[in-house]
């Protein structure tokens, strides 16, 4: 029967030669279009702060940290045109970073700090998505970068506690209470913080309470006492030094 | 004009191998019924139709582990053993080493309740990659070990059965289906080696507090060096029911012998040695060691499209016995509503969702395309076409062909049986195709996306993902009504009344050209050959994990952004 091996030796072979031109196909477009995957870099070193620096007119680099749950720079702007040298570290766990409409698609690996270039010529508003599995409110993680042809938008400060609203804030990020409760009215894992004081609040065992500061301090100090309605009991109970709960509080309170 | 006689070969087998497949395949189906619900949910938290942590008292990514180690690890296991027992049985003619296959059966029930208690608390909710430094209770680690133990011990208890039948029938090739099922459990065996490894060395010590960090990228290229061979010891039992069923079902006969034994033994060598396609995207490997990987993987690409021509072949053969004409004529002759060939259908339907999910992952491999599909919607949807199609598809008519040829019970509803299979195809080709829409446009895997991207009261919602979330559940919704039907035939299959005398029972092709190819007859080169290109493949990238000294990472609960304290 071995005048039919000799077919099926030319399948095989025309098997063999169709792989061979997709690689080379593949290292062409590697080499033509400059579209090259991440590779290893050793020089530099991981990072725990984001940071944006622009080199040029049109030349920025980026220094993201994805963390649970959220990525750092959430936001920027840039002008059209830009080209964005991104590195990427993790200090906590394995997240994704995903800027949609582009080819930046990169693993957050604790420990390695990644790369890629990337050049925005449309304007628009790009999301960014962590696609690897981070924990409970890995669906909140996301960001933006806006490229836009104005001006990057300046933040003008719109209340008069500008100074200890900003010191309320960075006490909620240093003790992680952001990762959980947004302050723009969007629940995530835990309830959100805006609105909170004063509000009526119904627990998991349909009574109704009256959110004052008693109930702040409680619901910090010993989260388990009363538990939201459609929320569960992993917040950790916190150690906070009472003068920076009393601060906390006081922002809580004009967190409308 | 379909034949009366239906195509299987009869073997009577000992009362203790009967139990142990009836157990090894009624147990995992239970699981499963958990699998398959988890699976359904996770669709209608995608699409927006729940919009909550968790449904059922069960948290989404605690449904999300569920799902994948019940459907892809521990079902998927459980049938490639007891199918492996039931093809050396019955090839071989042979008694098998009853009690390794028992010991070999509890440790795998005893590892996979082991890691289902974790699972169900919820304190393993780290998905069936358990990627560190999330992580898993201890003992869910330690029943993974004990499963996969458990699954080595079958293995070699079929080597001195072989061996004994070669002293017997030395003039003969190793029957097709034995160098299957030995490719399918060389294949686990070197995968399972670098993911015990991970399990013992890193994670299991780091758990228990024994460690205080683990190396995060050394880790994951250990699970990767585990993870796609895998996807071939899934595929492989597929194979073999392939190779030694379906041209018999069709009416034919296998139309090249040397076409299987080729494929079985170039996927031993070419299954491993191809992880890093997994990890394009990371930092810490160089990009050239990938693309050395990505040249691999499209050589793993050959036997599939050669077991594809092979099948085709194989069933043009029996159509045009049957009458069948013309360039595609023939095609008309073939059984697909056949209540006593129903097998036909869970093998066929397998081979046609195939066809999609090899093309998509030929797309995944080539290098920096994976960049647009990379961790997107678009990878369960290839996943979902190849696992959960001729996988899943033959595994389910494998696991009835026994239980009702074992149990010597008729299939019930039979009608209903055949069509399992297209109504399943349905669902699962439009569910990718909502999948595969969403992926090339960002939307992200793993993700309870009901909270934010599909919530329109959420800052993060995203209308362009609506149409892959319409499509998807609908899919998704199609899937879970074919599974009801299945677990409606098996489950009243295996309470049904008996009606004639247990024994097991398969379709056996004879080959239409059986090649004498002296190539394909000897195990040991391939063998040498696929250590050879792994100790190639793997020994740069895991000198660069080690040389570059990364700082280990603390372990972390999927529901704090605080790392653990110490213990």
């Amino acid at each position: 029967m071995t005048s039919q091996i000799g077919v099926e030796k030319k399948i095989i072979a025309a098997a063999t030669v169709f792989v061979l031109t997709l690689s080379a196909v593949i290292a062409l477009s590697v080499k033509l279009y400059s579209i090259d995957l991440p590779t290893c870099l050793t020089d530099v070193k991981p990072f725990t702060e984001g940071a944006v620096i622009q080199h040029g007119p049109n030349r920025y680099e980026v220094q993201y940290v994805a963390k649970m749950w959220k990525f750092e720079p959430a936001e920027i702007s840039i002008t059209p045109g830009s080209t964005v040298d991104i590195y990427l570290a993790a200090p906590d766990v394995t997240h994704g970073m995903q800027i949609v409409g582009t080819n930046v698609n990169l693993m957050a690996v604790p420990g390695v700090v990644n790369y890629a270039r990337v050049k925005f010529t449309k304007p628009g508003d790009y999301l960014i998505v962590c696609n690897e599995y981070c924990g409970i409110a890995h669906q909140n993680m996301a960001g933006v970068i806006h490229v836009t042809g104005d001006a990057p938008p300046v933040t003008a400060p719109t209340k008069v506690d500008a100074a200890a609203d900003a010191r309320g804030m960075e006490l909620l990020e240093t003790h992680l209470c952001t990762a959980c409760h947004s302050v723009d009215g969007s629940d995530g894992p835990g309830p959100t913080l805006k609105g909170l004081h004063g509000a009526q609040r119904e627990l998991g065992d349909g009574s109704i309470v009256t959110a004052d500061e008693e109930y702040l301090r409680e619901s910090i100090v010993s989260p388990e006492a009363k538990i939201v309605k459609n929320f569960d009991d992993s917040m950790p109970p916190s150690e906070i030094p009472p003068d920076e709960l009393a601060e906390i509080i006081e922002y809580l309170k004009r967190l409308k | 004009m379909q034949s009366a006689v239906i195509p299987y070969t009869r073997l009577e087998v000992e009362p203790g191998l009967r139990r142990i497949i009836l157990f090894g395949i009624s147990f995992p189906m239970v699981l499963l019924i958990l699998g398959i619900v988890t699976g359904f949910l996770q669709v209608l938290y995608r699409a927006g139709i729940i919009r909550a942590q968790s449904f059922l008292g069960i948290e989404y990514y605690q449904g999300l582990t569920l799902h994948g180690t019940i459907n892809a690890i521990v079902f998927t296991t459980f049938f490639a053993v007891v199918f492996g027992h039931a093809v050396m049985r019955f090839h071989t003619g042979r008694p098998l080493l009853l009690g390794a296959a028992w010991s070999s059966l509890i440790l795998m029930t005893v590892g996979t309740l082991m890691a289902a208690v974790p699972m169900l608390t919820g304190d393993a909710s780290v998905l069936y990659t358990f990627y560190p430094p999330l992580k898993a209770h201890p003992v869910f680690y330690i029943g993974l070990v004990v499963f996969v133990v458990g699954s080595w011990i079958a293995f070699f208890s079929w080597i001195p059965v072989y061996k004994a039948w070669k002293r017997d029938h030395p003039e003969h090739k190793m029957p097709l289906g034995v160098l299957g099922t030995f490719a399918t459990f060389i294949v686990w065996f070197i995968a399972t080696i670098p993911v015990a490894i991970e399990l013992i060395f890193l994670l299991i010590p780091w758990s228990l507090g024994w460690t205080q960090t683990v190396n995060v990228p050394l880790a994951r290229m250990l699970f990767w060096f585990f993870g796609h061979p895998l996807v071939y010891f899934w595929l492989l039992p597929a194979y073999v029911m392939y190779y030694t069923m379906l041209p018999k079902l069709a009416g034919g006969k296998l139309y090249s012998d040397f076409a299987g034994r080729f494929t079985f033994l170039w996927l031993i060598v070419y299954s491993a040695p191809i992880g890093i396609h997994h990890q394009y995207t990371e930092p810490g490997i160089s990009s050239s060691w990938k693309f050395i990987h990505m040249f691999f993987t499209m050589l793993v690409a050959i036997p599939s499209l050669v077991t594809a021509f092979t099948l085709a072949a194989s069933m043009e053969h029996g159509a045009r016995l049957k009458g069948g004409t013309g360039l595609f004529g023939w095609w008309k002759k073939l059984p697909y509503f056949d209540g006593e060939r129903w097998l036909f259908s869970y093998l066929f339907a397998g081979l046609f969702i195939f066809i999609f999910g090899g093309i998509t992952g030929i797309i995944n491999a080539s290098y920096n395309l994976n960049l647009v599909v990379h961790n997107t919607s678009w990878l369960p949807a290839h996943f979902h076409q190849t696992v959960a199609g001729p996988v899943f598809l033959a595994f389910l008519g494998g696991s009835l062909l026994l239980v009702s040829t074992l149990m010597g019970k008729n299939v019930a509803f039979r009608k209903v049986a055949v069509w399992v299979p297209y109504i399943w195809t349905l669902g699962i080709m439009t569910f990718s195709t909502g999948l595969f829409v969403g992926g090339v446009n960002g939307e992200p895997r793993r993700t309870n996306m009901g909270l934010t991207y599909s919530n329109p009261e959420s800052p993060l919602y995203q209308s362009s993902w609506e149409f892959a979330r319409i499509v998807g559940s609908i899919g998704g919704t199609i899937m879970f009504i074919a599974m009801v039907l299945f677990f409606l035939v098996f489950f009243a299959t295996l309470l049904g009344k008996r009606v004639s005398e247990p024994a097991l029972e398969m379709p056996v092709s004879e080959p239409y050209h059986d090649e004498d190819v002296r190539g394909v007859q000897r195990l040991t080169p391939w063998l040498a050959g696929a250590v050879l290109l792994l100790i190639l493949a793997y020994t740069m990238p895991f000198v660069t994990v080690f040389r570059d000294g990364y700082e280990g990472a603390p372990a972390y609960s999927p529901a704090s952004p605080l790392p653990q304290a110490k213990q």
